[in-house]
């Protein structure tokens, strides 16, 4: 993998690195305000959890809840991080900020606006 | 990026920790002055010496992906408000709101409770805070496609959704404005009669386990469920009482009242007085131990908002319509207001009208430019749903003292 990668990606300067460093702190970050803003809507009683996965997470109870959501985005962003000499990963760990991000918003919204 | 070779931008500009380069043929001794220490030149890029990488540019292109997710998800947010067929247009009044349909799905089953108005538009259930104008959908939840107009007490507001009409099982729902939150407060069968709630108390009749009819309490806070009556009706409940018309004849005018106190487990009946013959019955409330309903004869065009105490049975006539003028909905009670609808022979309009039973004459609420449908009082508030052309829209308004 790591030789197929060397081969097709362009390899991440220091500059580069810094902010995959920083997109994953923030990754992190907006896992946890997703995490918040999805027990807090779900109590409110007018959302549902549409991804399966995490439904049955939560219908388990609060710790595996949390345990499972940080541990795998924290697995997720560490493996970004060990891929950090590869352009890649700057745009997937991009990408997925972004994504998160807009998840946020709308959520953040959402309870806002009740 | 600015910098895209690894270990480049790494290589320090000042050696630091590292061991200085030496020059060819520079001797290693003790002996003579040792030469000033040189910086070494990266033999890696054979270029000069990239600054150290900016933690400020890194932190503002962050910032940046950070904002465009922020912005795409509040786009959709607002795209998916916009698109909303339930939300409609809320402006306020001299005295109160005014809330008019926007999309082509109507307004109806208005409820009064507390500082909240609710009401249906299709199959939503909407909810808006009188002290602010602001909107909340309350229901149907993803499971369901329809509901039944809602009820509301002081503090909760109750309803039923299911998957369809027919679906032979529905639940019931209840939003508890205190808390923010809603939930499902139980499982029923057919729903027989539209759900009434007071205090933390709702009352409705479904299909009982045995299959046939039954009135049934619940307490909103518990869940638990009490038999009122194995029969049907139409409950409206008020503190601690229940009330539905039995033995309804042809016009809907029922022949008697039966009454359960649920404090007191009693159960009794009442003969309604002060009837017109052959009356169409409009419908009927419950505040405290009175009893008000309206009825309208059409041969002659005579209309009475009647008021009867469920204790003695002694009834007043509230109002009385004639000459042209027709009642247009039944009363509606809370406290010692009494409020309800009628049009005038020569007006294309109609108006909300009111009076205290503590005494006064009745008094005109509002001036109304269309149909009034269905009127409702709750404290010194009062509100009404109407129609004029294929509009439908709800007023509130402020009863005088």
């Amino acid at each position: 993998m790591t030789a197929w990668a060397r081969r097709r990606t362009p390899l991440l300067g220091a500059f580069g690195v810094r902010v995959l460093l920083w997109l994953l702190v923030e990754l992190w970050v907006l896992n946890v305000a997703d995490l918040l803003l999805t027990r807090y809507s779900l109590s409110l009683g007018f959302a549902t959890e549409s991804n399966g996965v995490m439904d049955y997470f939560f219908r388990s109870g609060t710790v595996p809840t949390v345990v499972f959501k940080l541990g795998i985005v924290t697995v997720g962003t560490l493996l970004l991080w060990r891929l950090r000499h590869y352009r890649t990963a700057l745009f997937a760990a991009a990408l997925l900020t972004a994504v998160f991000a807009a998840v946020v918003a709308y959520q953040a919204l959402w309870v806002l606006s009740f | 990026m600015p910098e895209s070779v690894t270990g480049a931008g790494d290589t320090p500009a000042t050696p630091g920790g590292g061991r200085p380069a030496v020059e060819a043929g520079e001797s290693r001794g003790a002996s003579g002055a040792a030469p000033p220490p040189r910086v070494a030149v990266p033999l890696s890029s054979g270029a000069e010496a990239k600054p150290h990488p900016s933690e400020a540019r890194a932190l503002l292109l962050t910032a940046l992906v950070l904002l465009a997710g922020v912005a795409l998800g509040a786009a959709g947010f607002f795209v998916e408000r916009g698109m909303s067929t339930w939300r409609p247009e809320v402006t306020r009044t001299a005295s109160g709101w005014r809330v008019v349909q926007t999309h082509r799905l109507p307004l109806g089953g208005l409820a009064l409770g507390g500082d909240d108005l609710v009401w249906g538009c299709g199959p939503s259930i909407v909810l808006m805070d009188l002290s602010s104008g602001r909107l909340k959908l309350l229901g149907p939840g993803p499971a369901s496609r329809t509901t039944w107009d809602p009820a509301a007490s002081q503090r909760y507001v109750v309803w039923f959704e299911a998957a369809a009409r027919n679906a032979g099982e529905a639940s019931a729902w209840v939003y508890d404005s205190a808390t923010r939150r809603r939930s499902q407060l139980a499982t029923l069968g057919d729903v027989l009669s539209l759900p009434s709630a007071s205090g933390s108390r709702a009352a409705w009749c479904t299909t009982t386990q045995g299959g046939g009819p039954g009135i049934v309490a619940v307490d909103i806070r518990s869940g638990e469920q009490l038999s009122v009556a194995p029969e049907y009706g139409v409950p409206i409940m008020d503190g601690d009482l229940v009330t539905w018309p039995t033995r309804t004849g042809p016009t809907g005018m029922p022949a008697a009242w039966a009454l359960v106190d649920l404090a007191r487990d009693r159960r009794w009946s009442l003969v309604p007085s002060a009837a017109l013959s052959n009356a169409l019955f409009l419908g009927y409330d419950l505040s405290g131990r009175t009893l008000v309903w309206g009825e309208t004869d059409p041969a002659s065009g005579r209309g009475r908002v009647v008021a009867q105490n469920v204790d003695d049975g002694v009834a007043s006539v509230v109002a009385e319509v004639s000459d042209g003028a027709t009642l247009t909905s039944a009363p509606s009670i809370d406290g010692d207001l009494v409020v309800w609808a009628e049009t005038l022979a020569a007006a294309t309009g109609s108006r909300v009208m009111g009076r205290r039973l503590g005494g006064g004459p009745s008094f005109l609420v509002r001036d109304v430019d269309g149909r009034v449908l269905s009127t409702v009082a709750g404290g010194d508030t009062v509100a009404w749903l109407a129609r004029r052309g294929q509009t439908t829209f709800i007023e509130t308004a402020q009863a005088p003292r």
